[in-house]
């Protein structure tokens, strides 16, 4: 990493842990519960972010100076907008098997705090390129928290990883299946994200004791 | 009666919090103590009852496929509908604009302790997702669209309000140190989820095909009941008769 | 904040400037990319109709279609002719398959007779008529393509849908579940229309039984099968009447 300083190289590693966007900042979690029944769903999500996420950071970035402060939610807003409508067209448009997978998605990008948390917080007080790596390295803290979830949900759900069966086949009944172990379909629905979420919290704090709240 | 039922419905099985998980950035983070809850709580139903309506106007008027035809029925084709997205964010963020200025006029203190998340309502995905879903499901009318608005919104404040009322009494136990705060929250309302989704059950109406099946099947089932016992009982009426029969030709 | 980004007529010259620059720049993109996404969309539904009846490039457990190049021809290929219902009458309309579902419901709602799209499918010396179908899952609209034979006994069908939640409503474009309704009965013995329900507790995973008119149900996507079961009923059922007539 010899074109990154320790400062920017820090933007980048900080959100991996200490200022996780979900589990610190308490950003994006409607899309953390809503997707991570599948691993792939995970895994595209995370990607789209950090393609918004980046991308509109610097936007914004370059925009601080003249957006007035009476409309700079809206402004912001719709930068996100724009920028998520208009990935939507082109894919539709070029590659239109992948944008039917996307579009599930564009509703929950446009809305997810962590964006305009992220254009609050940093970009519009700092340059485009440290915005650039902040927008990437939020994403991907962001994106740690949903793999690890989409992970177990997914494999303690319906015994598949990104599709594929691991454990066995549930209804030939092979593998793990033949002990008599079932899936467990309670993890397929979102308040078992909210709860897996919360142990993540607290292996987290555990690691890292200054990061639990006084009382 | 449409109006009670959806107004029901929004509250109760299709919680935002809940059922559909919108908004849980603010509802998590602001959940600290009951009086900013029961604030943030208010202005949710306050922006999602004019913003639901409003935006239920611009989609029947404007976005809607067809929807131009009132300015000329040449414009019968035009389907503006990729612009929902920023139609109805923009009439959001305007909203929430008001709602910040009028707050920030009449109680600063509950202007300071909301902080950011005030102007984040604006992106908050239930008040998005409201005027989402009205266009998704279709609402038919004005009025419906306002019962929803409105459901919804007292759905998402007793949501937080809950949520605020058992994070105030959990400081007084002894909650592992590293659950402390955030990490419980997330459990207890996992947990108040998985309790909502007994709701499911309590469909109204709107089920009349399911049930006239349900009855038919049921009717059918006991049909065939009914007949499975007559033909028994003749059954044994015939046995019994054999056998009286037999006994008579014995006796003789 | 320098006083000018502040100032009243700064934020309206900026804000219509916005809007100016936002508007164009989308409407721009929408209508030069329209013409691509329609022929996208086009294809599509060619591609779907055939894999409802049969012709596609499936492996062993993933859907796959016919690739977009030979699509239009394979449709020309396999489906010989394409009707639409009109209460009791039916024409030929090569461009049946065009129409918009979504249209026609609302206009079965207000009142007006609402076309019905059938598409004849001929393989291996089948013949396969094929109807689309729409309705609601959880989150958005979902539709599909339902093909059967001449006893309205399914052969095939194909699902998608608007935003159902990945992994679980979403998971009704799967091979596992859409293989689950070929074979399965619509009507009857008596020819009375029945539909198939997508039903929790079904009791029978591997789907041998074929004339219970239930196929097993997703965990954790209730109301997306709710929403199949709902516009398998609501809108086959408008077809059982053509399929009255072909028996004459």
């Amino acid at each position: 990493m010899g074109l990154l300083s320790k400062k920017d190289a820090k933007l980048i590693t900080d959100p991996l842990t200490d200022n996780n966007p979900i589990t610190i900042q308490v950003l994006g979690i409607c899309s953390a519960l809503a997707i991570t029944a599948e691993l792939k769903a995970s895994i595209v999500m995370s990607v789209s972010v950090l393609f918004v996420l980046g991308l509109g950071n610097v936007v914004i970035s370059l925009m601080r100076n003249i957006i007035p402060s009476k409309i700079r939610i809206i402004v912001q807003l719709i930068v996100v907008a724009t920028l998520v409508i208009i990935v939507d067209l082109v894919l539709k448009a070029f590659a239109y098997e992948l944008s039917k997978t996307l579009s599930v998605f564009v509703g929950l990008i446009i809305t997810n705090c962590i964006i305009m948390g992220r254009f609050e917080a940093f970009a519009l007080g700092n340059g485009p390129w440290k915005s650039f790596l902040d927008g990437v390295g939020n994403s991907l803290g962001y994106a740690v928290i949903l793999i690890i979830v989409g992970f177990f949900r997914e494999l303690l759900g319906s015994g598949t990883l990104l599709g594929i069966q691991v454990l066995g086949d549930p209804i030939e009944k092979t593998g793990l299946y033949a002990f008599g172990y079932e899936n467990n379909g309670f993890m397929l629905l979102s308040p078992m994200a909210l709860i897996v979420v919360g142990l993540i919290i607290w292996v987290q704090r555990s690691r890292n004791q200054a990061l639990i709240e006084e009382n | 009666m449409e109006h009670l039922e959806l107004f029901f419905k929004s509250i109760f099985i299709d919680n935002m919090v809940f059922a559909t998980f919108l908004g849980m950035c603010s509802y998590l983070a602001v959940s600290k103590k009951v009086t900013t809850a029961v604030g943030l709580g208010a202005a949710v139903i306050f922006v999602l009852a004019v913003t639901v309506p409003l935006n239920w106007l611009l989609d029947q008027y404007l976005l809607q496929e067809g929807a131009l035809v009132w300015l000329g029925s040449e414009y019968a084709e035009y389907d503006l509908s990729f612009l929902s997205f920023i139609m109805f964010i923009a009439t959001i963020a305007t909203m929430v604009q008001l709602v910040e200025i009028i707050v920030e006029k009449f109680s600063p203190s509950l202007y300071n302790s909301l902080g950011i998340f005030l102007p984040l309502i604006a992106v908050n995905c239930a008040i998005l997702g409201g005027s989402l879903f009205m266009q998704s499901r279709e609402i038919p009318s004005l009025g419906l669209a306002l019962t929803y608005g409105v459901g919804s919104g007292i759905g998402w404040f007793l949501a937080i309000l809950a949520i605020a009322a058992i994070r105030e009494k959990i400081r007084y136990s002894s909650v592992p140190p590293a659950l402390r705060g955030l990490g419980i929250t997330f459990i207890i309302t996992g947990l108040m989820a998985i309790g909502f989704m007994s709701f499911g059950g309590m469909l109204t109406g709107g089920d009349e095909e399911k049930k006239e099946k349900n009855t038919e099947a049921t009717l059918s089932n006991n049909l065939e009941k009914e007949s499975k016992v007559t033909s028994i009982i003749s059954a044994e009426k015939s046995e019994n008769e054999e056998v009286a029969d037999n006994i008579k030709e014995i006796q003789n | 904040m320098s006083k000018k980004t502040d100032s009243n007529s700064y934020t309206m010259i900026f804000a219509i400037g916005m809007v100016l620059v936002v508007g164009s720049l989308l409407a721009f993109l929408a209508s030069s990319l329209k013409p691509n996404i329609s022929e996208n969309k086009r294809i599509e539904k060619q591609q779907n109709i055939l894999y409802a009846m049969g012709v596609n490039e499936n492996d062993e457990s993933n859907a796959i279609f016919v690739s977009t190049s030979v699509a239009e021809q394979e449709f020309k290929k396999y489906i010989k002719k394409q009707l639409v219902i009109e209460g009791d009458n039916f024409t030929e309309d090569e461009k049946a398959y065009m129409i918009d579902v979504k249209k026609e419901k609302s206009k079965a709602k207000n009142g007006g007779t609402r076309k019905l799209p059938l598409f004849v499918g001929e393989k291996d010396g089948k013949t396969f008529y094929i109807a689309p179908i729409r309705g609601k899952g959880l989150w958005d609209a979902i539709w599909g393509y339902v093909a059967m034979d001449e006893n309205m006994i399914v052969q095939g069908a194909y699902f998608d849908h608007k935003g159902e939640t990945p992994g679980l409503g979403a998971n009704i474009k799967y091979r596992f579940f859409m293989d689950d309704f070929k074979g399965e009965h619509l009507l009857d013995a008596s020819g009375n229309f029945k539909g198939i329900r997508v039903a929790k507790g079904n009791n029978d995973p591997k789907n041998e039984e074929k004339t219970d008119y239930e196929v097993d149900a997703i965990a954790g996507a209730t109301i997306t099968g709710d929403g199949v079961s709902a516009m398998i009923k609501s809108d086959l059922k408008l077809y059982v009447n053509y399929f009255k007539t072909l028996k004459q």
